[in-house]
């Protein structure tokens, strides 16, 4: 395993963060552009210390997330365990991205975790089949994961996360 | 790899907690449990709102105070006028009800809550309210703001509870015509602008532009005769069987953040008779919204009378 554990609260911190950008509340027009801040956040701590953060964590964060919005159970733990575990496989790769390729990974990443949290939700009639509009929110985290990324990087030096 | 085997463990345990929520109820206990911990980030989260409107009543100008008071004086000597009225029709009605030895009409308490959050899921139409189980709030207790009934509790957390607004399109509510007391089933429409729809009602029944609809009370979920829409367009496809008719909902879904609960008489729920229909009786534990939703519209069958509500009621059940 990795090195001594230190700061990990700052993960559980911004996490918690990350639920609150979740749901506040937006005016209507907005709804569609609310990035998926909760994803990023654990894409980034799992990218920064894979041997800490993995498949379980993600999987638990998913399942405040439903019980946050009340959806279905398990809904964002699978789709944030899939999400860990392509993040897992690609961290090394992903650290030596530029940041437009970053952004580009999280694109998909955080596009193929909408695309399946909509598809359960359709298939178990959660929600109505609508317009894809919903995919906007991959194109706005993508644009805000640069910023993002550098601020959680200064959190993570700063307070010297292992 | 292990990694892989973790994956799959995970995506397993996921997929079974999946079909437990969606099958059981057991765990609702759990969801209710870790709720305790989800509260204050709701609570957290709705502090930007609660400080804007504290700011406006802050920095309010006297002015201002005084005009608004001068309107609300107004405002309130026309609904006390009303309520003179009403106070006549009420005494009249419960003298007719004791002529035809009807059950007594409900006038159900209310508690007050606020919404402190809207679901971000664009495709289902919910609120969070700031009252749960805690505040005696049950699974599918009725929800109305100041202009007419908005929804149903469908969740019930421990200080919050989710609310299905009678927009959403899996929520179908019993109504009828104020005018004439023809009955419908009032759906939530797909689509982006939140509105109603008349669900198979025949061609030939006598619906306009303009009526007023409120709850029938047939679904013995929601309280009768609170206003719930009232008809923006009625179209008549000839190739259809049915005629297409929209409404808007009273309630100020998107604007308000007062809504009230209302609260059932006890007597009512204790003392049932048999063979009357009650207004309130006590709540059946259904965990899926949606099959409650469904549930609430079913029993119309048994109390409808006219041939054309024998097609509808047909319709209905293969929902």
């Amino acid at each position: 395993m990795g090195p001594r554990a230190n700061g990990l609260w700052i993960v559980i911190l911004s996490l918690l963060l990350a639920y609150l950008l979740a749901i506040v509340p937006l005016p209507d027009w907005a709804m569609h552009y609310r990035p998926q801040w909760v994803a990023m956040v654990l894409i980034y701590w799992i990218m920064a210390l894979p041997y800490r953060v993995g498949i379980g964590a993600a999987w638990f964060a998913g399942l405040f997330m439903d019980i946050l919005e009340g959806s279905l159970l398990g809904l964002n733990a699978l789709s944030f365990a899939l999400i860990a575990y392509i993040t897992l496989s690609l961290h090394q790769r992903l650290r030596m991205f530029s940041a437009l390729q970053q952004s580009g990974m999280i694109l998909a990443l955080v596009g193929l975790n909408i695309t399946i949290t909509y598809w359960i939700k359709v298939a178990t009639e959660q929600t109505d089949a609508g317009s894809l509009l919903f995919l906007l929110g991959a194109l706005s985290s993508a644009f805000v994961w640069p910023w993002l990324f550098v601020f959680l990087r200064q959190l993570r030096r700063g307070f010297d996360v292992r | 790899m292990s990694l892989e085997y973790r994956l799959l463990a995970f995506l397993a345990l996921a997929l079974g907690i999946m079909f437990a929520d969606s099958r059981f109820d057991y765990l609702d206990r759990a969801r209710f449990g870790v709720a305790y911990l989800s509260t204050p980030v709701y609570w957290v989260a709705d502090i930007p709102a609660r400080a804007s409107s504290w700011i406006d009543d802050a920095f309010v100008s006297q002015r201002d105070l005084i005009e608004e008071n001068a309107q609300l004086r107004q405002q309130l000597l026309f609904a006390q006028r009303e309520l003179q009225l009403l106070a006549g029709l009420a005494s009249e009605n419960s003298r007719l009800r004791e002529l035809q030895e009807a059950s007594q009409a409900v006038q159900g308490r209310v508690i007050t809550a606020e919404i402190i959050n809207v679901s971000n899921d664009l495709g289902s139409r919910r609120v969070l309210i700031n009252r749960g189980a805690h505040n005696g709030v049950f699974e599918g207790q009725a929800i109305l703001d100041a202009h007419g009934l908005m929804g149903q509790a469908v969740e019930v957390l421990p200080f919050t509870s989710w609310v299905l607004l009678i927009t959403d399109s899996r929520h179908g509510i019993p109504v009828q015509v104020n005018r004439n007391g023809e009955r419908a089933i009032a759906r939530g429409s797909r689509g982006d602008v939140p509105g109603l729809v008349l669900e198979y009602v025949p061609d030939t029944a006598d619906i306009v532009v303009g009526d007023l609809l409120v709850s029938s009370g047939l679904g013995q979920r929601y309280p009768k005769d609170y206003p719930v829409a009232q008809v923006t367009s009625v179209y008549h496809d000839p190739g259809q069987p049915f005629a297409l008719i929209r409404a808007r909902p009273l309630a100020q879904m998107d604007r308000t953040r007062h809504v009230m609960l209302v609260v059932p008489d006890d007597d009512v729920i204790g003392g049932g008779s048999i063979g009357v229909i009650q207004d309130f009786p006590a709540p059946a534990p259904v965990s899926n919204p949606e099959a409650s939703a469904i549930e609430a519209v079913a029993p119309e069958s048994d109390v409808t009378q006219s041939n054309d509500d024998d097609s509808q009621a047909g319709v209905q059940g293969d929902l």
